[in-house]
């Protein structure tokens, strides 16, 4: 992704419409398992890529941190997504869904150590040689980490991307919850995160419970994960960055004041 | 097995199957995830199942909770299905509610175990007040004068 997309938005069926008549937009992802392989895409997805939206498959089910080798058919699924969608890239995270064969139902987090570092880069070696295009990776929120973690956030994820060569997916609403829920300053994770590789970011809203922030994506985005937007494009400002939104749909008005305040935090111009 | 793999599988099984929380997690933490993960299940289901979530009004989240506490999904189709069927042989399963479920076991055939599948003959199911017929996949609910 050489090109500057400005601001986008993740397509769920459910903001369909909404997202059919933003005038700007010029990027946006969909959710890689919601799409067949074959017979027809949704309308909506289809209006997009036909007036030339790029349109990004985002994986959540590969299971890429899982100690066991990534299932075969999810990476076709995948690579077959990606060629219907036209996309230049997709992504997925890094993290583990699965164990033993139960599902958990949810992205976990991994061990920050040297063989849960070897599981996933093995993973997307196998993924990578399957799909036509680049695969960027997504850092997750977390509410708990592992007793032992042998390497920080930073090296883990800088040792990764290295030894892949895939782009990152820079969630800047996980860097901020991971960094308010350790008690952690998110800026300094910025400083030492490779921001050159970043291929586009998510951003999107939570909410505290227990004294725990979640990463809930059903939440406006608040105001301290927009300034980090704002601290994150004056290092080195990504091609994209798009608003992830996952349940209990705000009217559009708001969804609209919340895109804006991204453009505005980034500079990019307005969608709306 | 890894190390690796069954460090996950205990995590994971502690997360979903009621199993303890292996040794040196957080355990206020692992719970508070463990929580987040039922309320996320319940959402998924609803959206599958709107009915039988309704039939709960604000109690569904904490009632999915319990029901699915040490139940891994097995996908948001498949639980809301397997909690419908439980609350139906109780007899506590109503009104539309019941009839969703009537529709669905008349349009699909699920063994409690795979995926559902396509039903490929006619079928007729009956709900409280209702009778639901499935044709060459058509499925149309009858329901009984009151």
């Amino acid at each position: 992704m050489a090109d500057t997309y400005g601001v986008g938005i993740g397509w769920r069926p459910e903001i369909d419409g909404f997202v059919a008549e933003l005038p700007g937009l010029r990027f946006a992802e969909v959710v890689a398992e919601s799409v067949h392989a074959q017979g027809d895409l949704p309308a909506g997805l289809s209006r997009l890529i036909d007036r030339g939206v790029t349109v990004v498959p985002h994986g959540v089910r590969l299971s890429l941190g899982g100690a066991e080798p990534v299932d075969p058919e999810r990476v076709r699924h995948l690579a077959a997504v990606a060629g219907r969608l036209n996309a230049p890239l997709v992504s997925e995270h890094i993290a583990f869904v699965r164990a033993a064969g139960i599902e958990a139902g949810h992205l976990l987090p991994l061990p920050r150590s040297r063989d849960a570092v070897d599981a996933v880069v093995a993973n997307v070696k196998r993924t990578q040689a399957e799909l036509p295009v680049p695969i960027a990776l997504e850092p997750i929120a977390a509410l708990f980490d592992w007793p032992d973690d042998e390497l920080s956030e930073a090296d883990f994820l800088t040792e990764i991307l290295d030894r892949t060569g895939a782009g990152l997916l820079l969630d800047i609403a996980n860097v901020y919850a991971n960094a308010r829920n350790r008690g952690d300053d998110p800026l300094e994770l910025l400083d030492k995160l490779p921001l050159d590789r970043v291929a586009y970011v998510h951003v999107a809203g939570g909410d505290e419970h227990d004294g725990l922030y979640h990463d809930t994506h059903t939440h406006a985005t608040p105001q301290p994960v927009l300034d980090l937007v704002a601290e994150l494009c004056r290092r080195h400002r990504p091609p994209a960055l798009m608003l992830e939104r996952d349940g209990d749909y705000p009217p559009a008005a708001e969804l609209r004041t919340e895109l804006d305040a991204i453009a505005a935090a980034s500079g990019y111009p307005a969608i709306t | 097995m890894s190390d690796l793999a069954a460090r996950q599988a205990a995590l994971v099984e502690a997360l979903t199957a009621g199993k303890p929380v292996p040794d040196g997690f957080d355990g206020f933490r692992v719970e508070a995830a463990r929580v987040a993960l039922l309320r996320k299940r319940a959402g998924e289901v609803s959206r599958q199942w709107p009915m039988l979530a309704a039939s709960f009004g604000e109690r569904w989240k904490r009632e999915f909770g319990e029901w699915a506490a040490a139940r891994p999904t097995q996908g948001s189709l498949r639980d809301g299905w397997d909690m419908a069927r439980e609350l139906h042989k109780r007899g506590s399963l109503n009104g539309a509610a019941a009839e969703e479920l009537a529709e669905r076991e008349a349009a699909m055939r699920y063994d409690g175990a795979g995926a559902p599948q396509p039903r490929r003959t006619p079928a007729v199911r009956s709900a409280a007040g209702a009778v639901v017929v499935q044709f060459a996949g058509r499925v149309r609910v009858i329901r009984r004068a009151s």
